[in-house]
């Protein structure tokens, strides 16, 4: 059985609020704003409540401007909450202190910390620095994510010159090289293809079992979060609306497969019973299906119509968060 | 201390990164010296001296207040802050352990630091190769100060340009700040013309603010000229460093919690 360590991260009421200028359009508009500047206030964050514990995998999931990545800026300490309580490692996170900052680390999909012109293996060497990396340690964890993630070959190769998934790689390891407690991740994967994908969650898995990280991440690939997270929180419209199993989440809410068929003449395609459609011409189909249903209609399908291609898809996890938040909604009114 | 280096280090290593870009450098470097020699050539024409300046003696100025105005670096540090603040991606350095004012001291220090060995290069091939005379003060004590001028003149201009970085927390824009600033420097500091062709009352003026020091008089120093402003000088810029280190602390702490870290 799985032993889950102390509470390390609690969240009360949070909430943040962005000050936003806006401008009407057109010359007129950028004249007037001269004179009469008007802002708006956005609520990206509101009394959100989070409790995580020591060695727990959490995923964050919710559709864009959901409020993920505010969440992440608060509990790294890069913005301050507009209200309401925080503690992270038993710190306020927007103190910025040494202390605190040296037991975490965060990863940011599409902001880098390797210098671009150098070899990834510069920048480890700045970072042994900049967290004060005994001599030992540093190569003990430098030799285990090198062989962990198989990039010995390329240490000393200009970061410019990588690809997105060997620099993704490189990144997690700058993240790792000091031992964090905690790493945030914020879109890890994107961009990336199934095979980088795939090292990425094994080296996330391995580094959350045996080195007892605790890893908060978000994704918007629900592979990511179904096989890594055993708990997500689900956001959206800067609530909290989903904080528990993920499996249980996606067997009551992942009701539908999305299949896409290519014919290999103009077909008049019949829709089957009980399946919503996507999009249709005489050449391509795609519609939804019940999961239940699924294997039937596919199967079905085959026989009935002369087929090029077949795909079968996952709900994505923007459906997914509309059904959570369409049956709140109801349970409300 | 130790990762303050390792961050110059680094910044050190990306500025040889390339090859081309070095050795244009060099070349722009010793061109710079080239049209130095021509254009002042043709002012002195039959006179012996311009302003109290002889020949040598101006072009010794030239070398040195050029070679000082190459090394400071820290326009970059205002661009750099204010669009880092502005795409999000200041970001970075908050959540690593650093202090990240003294990070873009270590960076700047760190990208200049390759220059003053291309300047020595070019400067002794003039020397060596065309008999260019070089005047150089003689006196230890006043080339000590004028070292140490540079430090502190340094770092005021890092201190004075993250100031105007960090600006951009509050501001949307702050070019127009720079814009202003890079004008009054660039005409204070003696990097365009000696301040003694000033009306004396000016340069009066300019004595009580930091940039009469960064670059021009560390100049005259090194030429044997000025001798007496040295010891002010350093304590000019000493206190003018001490503010805005103090302003800076105070400034970073009140506007950092206006960032809104966008753009990740």
């Amino acid at each position: 059985m799985e032993v889950q360590g102390k509470m390390i991260i609690q969240a009360k009421k949070l909430s943040k609020t962005y000050k936003l200028f806006e401008k009407e359009a057109g010359l007129r508009g950028s004249i007037k704003s001269l004179f009469n500047r008007k802002y708006i206030y956005k609520t990206a964050l509101s009394d959100f409540d989070l409790e995580v514990n020591e060695r727990e995998f959490v995923g964050l999931i919710g559709p864009n401007g959901a409020g993920k990545t505010t969440l992440i800026k608060l509990l790294t300490g890069i913005i301050a909450p507009t209200s309401g309580e925080l503690s992270v490692l038993g710190y306020y996170p927007n103190n910025l202190e040494y202390a605190f900052k040296k037991q975490y680390a965060v990863v940011m999909g599409q902001k880098s910390q390797l210098f671009s012109e150098l070899s990834a293996a510069d920048t480890f060497l700045l970072f042994k620095e900049l967290y004060g990396i005994p001599t030992d340690e540093y190569q003990r964890n430098l030799d285990y994510f090198v062989k962990l993630f198989d990039v010995e070959k390329l240490l000393n190769v200009q970061v410019r010159t990588l690809s997105l998934g060997e620099r993704m790689k490189m990144e997690l390891i700058v993240a790792l090289l000091h031992n964090p407690r905690v790493l945030f991740l914020d879109e890890p994967t994107i961009g990336l293809d199934a095979v980088a994908q795939k090292q990425i969650r094994m080296f996330l898995r391995e580094v959350n079992k045996t080195r007892g990280t605790t890893i908060i991440l978000t994704s918007h690939y629900m592979e990511d979060i179904k096989s890594l997270c055993k708990r997500c929180v689900v956001v959206n419209r800067g609530e909290k609306i989903y904080d528990g199993s993920t499996d249980a989440l996606f067997e009551k809410y992942q009701t539908h497969k999305k299949i896409s068929l290519s014919f290999s003449e103009a077909t008049d395609f019949v829709l089957p019973q009980g399946c919503t459609l996507v999009d249709q011409n005489p050449q391509k189909c795609t519609f939804m299906v019940p999961v239940e249903a699924s294997r039937e209609v596919v199967y079905s399908l085959i026989q009935q119509y002369n087929l090029r291609d077949i795909i079968i898809q996952e709900d994505d996890i923007g459906s997914v968060v509309e059904r959570i938040y369409g049956d709140r909604q109801v349970k409300r009114s | 201390m130790k990762k303050y280096l390792e961050i110059a280090k680094i910044h050190f290593k990306a500025q040889i990164a390339y090859r081309f870009d070095v050795a244009m450098t060099m070349v722009f470097t010793i061109s710079k010296i080239l049209f130095a020699y021509i254009l002042w050539d043709a002012v002195f024409g039959q006179n012996e001296t311009v302003a109290g300046f002889t020949f040598p003696m101006m072009f010794s100025y030239y070398i040195i207040s050029s070679f000082l105005y190459q090394i400071e670096m820290s326009d970059r540090v205002s661009w750099e802050v204010s669009a880092r603040i502005r795409d999000g991606s200041f970001s970075k350095y908050m959540v690593i352990p650093v202090n990240p004012q003294r990070y873009f001291i270590a960076q700047t220090l760190g990208a200049m630091m390759f220059y003053p060995l291309f300047i020595f290069a070019s400067t002794a091939a003039w020397v060596v190769l065309f008999r260019v005379k070089l005047v150089i003060a003689c006196d230890t004590a006043v080339i000590a100060a004028a070292l140490i001028m540079t430090v502190l003149g340094l770092l005021f201009m890092i201190q004075l340009n993250y100031l105007l970085g960090i600006l951009a927390f509050r501001f949307q824009d702050i070019s127009v700040f720079l814009m202003i600033k890079g004008n009054i420097v660039a005409f204070i500091t003696g990097a365009l013309v000696p301040l003694v062709l000033l009306p004396r009352g000016i340069v009066s003026v300019m004595r009580f603010f930091p940039f009469y020091y960064v670059t021009y008089l560390p100049s005259m120093l090194l030429i044997g000229r000025n001798k007496e402003e040295a010891l002010t000088g350093i304590a000019v810029l000493a206190a003018w460093l001490l503010l805005f280190t103090i302003l800076n602390k105070y400034a970073y702490s009140k506007f950092r919690v206006m960032y809104d870290g966008v753009g990740i």
